[in-house]
């Protein structure tokens, strides 16, 4: 939604070509006629007319299209980059707010009632209409555009590989190296138990009773009820079973049949998102088990890349510092240039000292 | 007017014309020109949208400028046109097909003066241009003269003594008395005025478009010097609603003490014949 309302406020024009055969008697039967009969003098008059008729309604069409050109170019320019920098960031409603007024500016150009659409306003610029130039200003519906959510899925998955190494993160990998203590418990053999022929026959007289017993209930409900009871008794379970089924498909779609097929045929065409692609995958709940399937060794690699990185992201938070305290320096250098005045000692001294620092750790970092 | 046709000139020029509207119609042809636009979503139609609209203005463009190029040769037509009525009427030589206007019926005067003043042409700026001087209700600049043969409203003494504006025609003006020399359109007064510059106004040479140029017709309430309807005099009125479209009139309410509110009801008159009254105070 955010999406139409950065639109520029172009409005939306069908130029239909003024009907000369209409409108332009004269101007269509000269056009029929040969060299020979040519014009004559006293048609001079109903032409000067009608083409100034066909002179307006060109006009007109050329300023309108300047107009729509010059909200476009203008929009174009002011927008570009600023939707750039907007692009992994959630859609916060400050940033939707900061843009409207912008919106309602360029609308108000001549506009004295808010459009009912956000990409038509209707504007005084316009010129009042008239039925032969057939120059008309028609409602239009804005397709509603499928919301695009690709690039925060994509960064978010993009994430894990890219964010800091957290202390956390260390604590894990130092647990996983951590030689077990009481690995005692798992050498530990448990006493014999009873031999699996024996198990297995008991297990096998237990099921033969219960089925007997089943059978037993059976025939006595064939003997007392009457016949259509357990005809309906059947039926009911039956149905039951189907039903059951029904409810739970082996993936585990909460959608019927019906709604299945249809989700199937939109995602085919193109009009929705599959249902699995719109969540961003967990992978912070997985990372942490993988751990256990690897290596001692390739741990212990992990284990010390990490603790390399952590040293490395320390100094960038340092430099990010420095870089602070360059540009701070440096703004006060520049406010004592605008006042016309040299700066300071301890302004120069402080200035060089940022720099050095910053240079220092850079080199650090490089190393 | 038969005398005309045949000219040489004016054959040669009605010819071009020809060409010139065969050419504007295969330029309005050319293209289709109904565009619709929607609003685009991505910046790849954004700037697909740009050049298609660079390329609709540019075809508008054309269909504009041949269109003008007609136009031009029509009003070259006419100018050639009235330089030889000039001439003839310098000549005192009239032909049977264009008999002195002493002969001329009033009616037919007032039909003339109708005609002219609906061929007076519209004047269509390019984007950007602003109405000239002479335009609509846009005054001639100060050091303005008229040519011979425009039509002016001048200030001239009646026999009585009374003074008048009439609609009259240029006849010539003296650099070195600032006075021009004016016959009465109605040539049934058969006099030549001399005056100075002061008791001329020149009529408009365009008519302003009233959907392009609004600002530059005279507007509601203003008080102008309009030609009453079916005479060839102007008189004070108060512009009571402008013209809507190129070929609409005035509206306006003479001065007229025989009514009660001191206005006549509404009455039309065309663009040409309103122009600015300098003096305000009431007579």
């Amino acid at each position: 939604m955010s999406e139409l309302k950065d639109c520029p406020p172009l409005k939306y024009y069908d130029f239909k070509p003024v009907e000369h055969v209409k409108v332009c008697p004269r101007y269509t039967a000269v056009l029929g006629r040969s060299e020979d009969d040519g014009i004559g003098i006293e048609e001079l008059d109903t032409l000067q007319l009608e083409l100034e008729t066909l002179l307006s309604s060109a006009s007109r069409r050329l300023r309108a299209l300047e107009e729509q050109r010059q909200i476009l170019t203008d929009w174009q320019d002011k927008k570009g980059d600023k939707r750039f920098l907007k692009i992994g960031k959630d859609p916060d409603p400050a940033a939707t707010s900061r843009h409207k007024p912008k919106k309602q500016k360029l609308d108000g150009k001549g506009s004295h009632a808010p459009g009912p659409g956000p990409g038509r306003p209707k504007s005084k610029n316009i010129q009042p209409k008239v039925p032969e130039y057939e120059f008309t200003e028609e409602p239009q519906d804005i397709p509603r555009v499928p919301k695009n959510d690709a690039p925060n899925r994509f960064w978010a998955s993009v994430e894990p590989y890219c964010a800091d190494i957290t202390n956390e993160e260390i604590r894990l990998l130092e647990e996983l190296l951590k030689p077990p203590e009481d690995e005692t418990e798992y050498f530990k053999i448990p006493a014999l138990g009873k031999h699996y022929s024996q198990r297995w026959a008991q297990e096998d007289l237990l099921e033969e009773q219960r089925e007997g017993a089943r059978a037993n209930d059976k025939k006595k409900n064939m003997m007392g009820g009457p016949l259509s009871e357990l005809d309906a008794k059947d039926v009911d379970s039956l149905l039951k079973k189907s039903e059951s089924q029904h409810e739970s498909p082996e993936d585990g779609c909460p959608f019927g049949p019906l709604t299945q097929r249809l989700l199937q045929a939109l995602v085919e065409e193109n009009i929705i998102s599959p249902m699995e692609d719109s969540s961003i995958p967990d992978i912070t709940g997985k990372d942490a088990n993988d751990g256990a399937g690897t290596s001692p060794r390739s741990q212990g690699k992990a284990f010390r890349l990490a603790k390399e990185e952590m040293r490395k992201q320390e100094l960038r938070q340092r430099v990010r510092v420095a870089d602070n305290e360059v540009m701070e320096a440096f703004r006060r250098i520049m406010a004592a240039r605008q006042k016309k005045r040299t700066p300071s000692k301890k302004e120069k001294d402080q200035a060089w000292k940022a720099l050095k620092e910053r240079e220092s750790i850079l080199k650090l970092l490089d190393g | 007017e038969k005398k005309m046709s045949a000219d040489p000139k004016i054959v040669e020029l009605l010819s071009e014309l020809h060409q010139l509207i065969k050419q504007t119609q295969e330029e309005r042809s050319r293209k289709n020109k109904s565009i619709i636009f929607s609003v685009p979503a991505s910046p790849y139609y954004r700037t697909k949208l740009r050049g298609l609209y660079t390329t609709a203005k540019a075809d508008a463009e054309a269909e504009c400028s041949i269109l003008r190029h007609a136009l031009d040769k029509i009003a070259e037509i006419k100018s050639l046109m009235e330089e030889r009525r000039i001439a003839a009427k310098m000549a005192g030589v009239y032909s049977d097909s264009d008999p002195p206007r002493k002969t001329m019926r009033r009616g037919v005067l007032m039909t003339l003066l109708q005609q002219s003043a609906m061929t007076l042409p519209l004047w269509i700026g390019k984007p950007g241009e602003s109405p000239p001087p002479l335009c609509g209700a846009i005054p001639a600049s100060s050091d303005y003269v008229a040519k011979q043969g425009d039509k002016v409203a001048a200030r001239v003494k009646a026999v009585d003594g009374d003074e008048q504006w009439i609609l009259a025609e240029v006849v010539s003006y003296s650099h070195s008395t600032n006075k021009y020399e004016v016959d009465d359109i109605d040539e049934e007064g058969k006099e030549r005025h001399t005056l100075s510059r002061r008791r001329i106004i020149p009529l408009p040479q365009w008519k302003a478009n009233p959907e392009t140029d609004p600002e530059a017709l005279f507007s509601k309430e203003q008080l102008v010097l309009a030609l009453y309807p079916q005479t060839t005099c102007f008189y004070r009125a108060l512009i009571h609603a402008p013209p809507h479209r190129p070929q609409d009139d005035y509206s306006v309410l003479f001065e007229d003490t025989s009514y009660a509110d001191g206005y006549s009801p509404p009455l039309n008159v065309a663009q040409r014949y309103v122009v600015a009254c300098k003096e305000n105070k009431k007579k």
